[in-house]
């Protein structure tokens, strides 16, 4: 076995793991047999506690104090110690190593509690037995509900980690083999059916379809498929067979790295709750000091056991670090899994807080508010159109960069001259020898420097320019032959995008290595406020941190070229780009390629802060309001309880309400 | 530096989570650590030299148990 199969094997023990018996579901039905156990003991011991209220006579009538007593002691008992035994012994535990939690409290509380019934049987004292298993009662139900509210918060989270194929059909020979989707390998080529989902991420190698790509991108409408397109695994063949070749398996997929992406999210925090862990973590201890005082300072008072031990145990069981606790991680949650639905990756917990403190938005022009594909629109020449684009051509068919595809792809000769001392000049353009002919083909900077007047053909460059139209200028021997205009045209929904932000007030700013002219036409095609023209692709991240004297800024771009800016900004949007995320370098990433999620992640992350927000307030009001009042005896210990329960479950359930607002 | 993930189970409350951070800062080498109550799941950075036992005993002395560990 090599190293990166050992790998595979050793993520794919975690991963693995969510796909068998998920252990919320367990847990949710643990709890479930817990409270149905104890709720058919807890209603009887209401009954006989109650029953001079209910039935105006008591049951125990003319017997002897000490039948009752022991009567609630045998019916209580296994409340506490078989139904409320993990929470005993969890909390007993944790009083013994010092690593103190909720269950301390409780366990504490109701044991406490349980006691003086037995020694209300030989002393004369309060016998809070019969509220110590209604104590044990609530607890117990308010955890029911926790955990279904909790289950209910990772709900989408739930959903994508079901969602990857189980199996796939590979084409070994000319036989069709169903195997399972562990054993599919790199280069395996697998068939793809109508309507059956697509088993891993791979590049189509036979037949057409178009695949539903909804559940991992957002993307609504279906993407056509063809030979050579890319396809992501998980996502759904729609009208045809499609053959594919495996290109990525296991945890390198698409889709796994949605899901790592968002469970770190989910364990990241939020600066706002340093507070609150801060508080969680010495809450407990806390607490059991204040119960104590609590007791001390009642029975040196009043002298009366009975209402010093029934205040301390309120005092014990009101106190709830869990509220606290929740607030943060629950609305993360809800929102880090309504972002992952619609293809919005938020990577840190932290990006939602600043985003509300953004004022710049500044996007990259090309892949991010253009398509990325720049095309020949214009040719303008001095001595023959054929000749000039074949030059041009031999030349840039040696460059990567878009625009020179664009010029190789408007070519339609096949014959390419030979090209010697090929030079990239960043930014500016590229050079080469052509026999004995020197070549340049670049902007009106690379002009200045080459010395190289183009007076002459100012007006036509400035016509190309204030259309939104990039120009390259061709030069042979030091004599312009011809100028190029190259657009790459602005995505469909980039202005409805940058129409929604310059709503909301935010400044909206283009970065590009253009020129002004043409920058200014694209940024107002796009509806964008300001423009920084001719930036070196290395000098984003200089202009960004320029911005940032005046305020946060918000960097949209594409995760490759543009990492260093996005790094730089206070919130880094990478874009996706197809099957590849860049995953290091943005703070939210994308899964699709339209501004329409920059919105919907602004919107989202606003939302999800102030869900936080709110619970954090909740949840501090509550105990700082509970406390004392249970301290100065206000509270009934059962009260106590139901009103503790019931802080956790609104703070869960406030979290779930996220789900209602529409981004 | 090595990052060590684990499935934890047994914390059922925001204090289980802060005992486990609390126990798991004992060990020396130990730099970031992040616990999630949500996911009952741990995430250590740590020295190269801080052994996956060491994690697993100062998650169980506070009484928790980790179900799986990993290493990247």
């Amino acid at each position: 076995m090599n190293q990166e199969h050992m790998m595979h094997e050793k993520h794919k023990s975690i991963d693995g793991h969510h796909h068998d018996t998920p252990v919320e579901d367990k847990e949710i039905s643990d709890w479930k047999k817990r409270l149905i156990g104890a709720w058919i003991l807890v209603i009887p011991i209401a009954i006989i506690m109650l029953s001079d209220r209910i039935f105006g006579f008591n049951f125990f009538m003319g017997l002897p104090d000490w039948v009752m007593i022991l009567s609630l002691l045998i019916i209580g008992f296994p409340v506490i110690f078989i139904f409320g035994w993990q929470t005993i012994k969890a909390g007993v535990r944790g009083l013994f190593t010092f690593y103190f939690n909720m269950d301390s409290l409780i366990s504490l509380g109701s044991i406490v509690a349980y006691a003086t019934g037995i020694f209300a049987i030989f002393f004369n004292i309060q016998d809070y037995s019969g509220i110590s298993a209604m104590i044990m009662g609530f607890y117990i139900t308010g955890k029911y509900v926790e955990a279904k509210a909790r289950g209910r918060a990772s709900q989408e989270i739930k959903k994508l980690l079901e969602l990857g194929a189980k199996k796939a059909l590979v084409l070994r020979g000319k036989e069709e083999i169903e195997i399972l989707i562990e054993e599919v390998k790199i280069d395996d080529i697998l068939i793809v059916k109508p309507g059956e989902k697509i088993p891993t991420d791979g590049i189509v190698f036979k037949g057409e379809s178009s695949v539903d790509e909804s559940m991992v991108t957002g993307e609504s409408l279906p993407v056509d498929k063809t030979k050579g397109s890319n396809v992501i695994g998980a996502t759904i063949n729609q009208d045809g067979i499609l053959y594919i070749k495996a290109t990525k398996v296991g945890s390198d997929t698409f889709l796994s790295h949605i899901i790592k992406l968002v469970e770190e999210a989910q364990g990241s925090k939020v600066p706002i709750q340093v507070m609150a862990d801060k508080i969680t973590g010495i809450f407990v201890p806390a607490i059991l000091v204040l119960a104590a005082l609590t007791f001390a300072g009642w029975f040196y008072f009043t002298k009366d056991l009975g209402k010093a031990i029934g205040t301390a145990v309120a005092v014990l069981v009101i106190a709830c670090p869990c509220a606290l606790g929740l607030a943060t991680p629950t609305a993360l949650m809800v929102g880090s899994g309504m972002g992952a639905k619609r293809g919005i990756l938020i990577r840190k917990g932290e990006a939602i807080q600043t985003m509300k403190e953004v004022k710049f938005v500044v996007f990259d022009k090309t892949g991010t508010i253009t398509k990325g594909k720049p095309e020949v629109t214009d040719i303008f020449s001095v001595s023959g159109e054929s000749y000039l684009l074949e030059i041009a051509a031999s030349v840039e068919k040696l460059s990567e960069h878009p625009i020179a595809k664009a010029i190789v792809a408007k070519y339609k000769g096949k014959k390419y001259r030979d090209v010697s001392s090929f030079k990239i000049l960043r930014g500016r353009g590229v050079e080469g020898k052509m026999g004995k002919k020197s070549i340049i083909i670049g902007n009106q900077t690379l002009m200045k420097e080459k010395n190289i007047p183009v007076e002459k053909f100012e007006k036509t460059i400035r016509g190309f320019e204030e259309n939104g139209k990039t120009t390259m200028i061709v030069v042979e021997d030091k004599k312009v032959i011809g100028i190029i205009a190259v657009a790459d045209a602005i995505k469909e929904d980039s202005v409805i995008a940058i129409t929604e932000l310059n709503r909301q007030n935010y400044k909206t700013i283009m970065i590009t290595g253009d020129n002004e002219i043409t920058a200014n036409a694209i940024a107002k095609q796009a509806g964008i406020k300001e423009v920084i023209a001719n930036v070196l692709p290395e000098d984003k991240a200089k202009k960004v941190s320029e911005l940032q004297r005046k305020g946060m800024v918000a960097f949209v771009g594409d995760g490759i070229n543009d990492a260093p800016a996005l790094k730089q900004s206070n919130v880094g949007i990478a874009m996706g780009t197809g099957t590849d995320i860049a995953i290091e370098a943005g703070d939210i990433v994308l899964a699709r390629g339209s501004l329409r999620g920059v919105v919907a992640s602004i919107n989202l992350s606003k939302a999800t802060f102030k869900k936080i927000k709110q619970n954090l307030f909740w949840a501090f009001a509550y105990n700082i309001i509970a406390i004392p009042l249970a301290v100065m005896g206000f509270l009934h210990p059962v009260i106590a309880e139901i009103a503790m329960s019931t802080s956790s479950i609104t703070v869960v359930t406030n979290a779930n309400l996220l789900r209602r607002k529409k981004i | 530096m090595k990052k060590i993930k684990m499935e934890i189970s047994g914390m059922h409350c925001a204090s289980c989570a802060a005992n486990i951070e609390r126990s798991l800062k004992k060990i020396p080498g130990i730099k970031g650590i992040t616990v999630s109550l949500l996911l009952k799941k741990g995430t250590v950075e740590c020295e190269d030299n801080v052994r996956e036992e060491e994690v697993k005993h100062a998650v169980k002395r506070a009484g928790y148990n980790v179900e799986r560990m990993s290493r990247e």
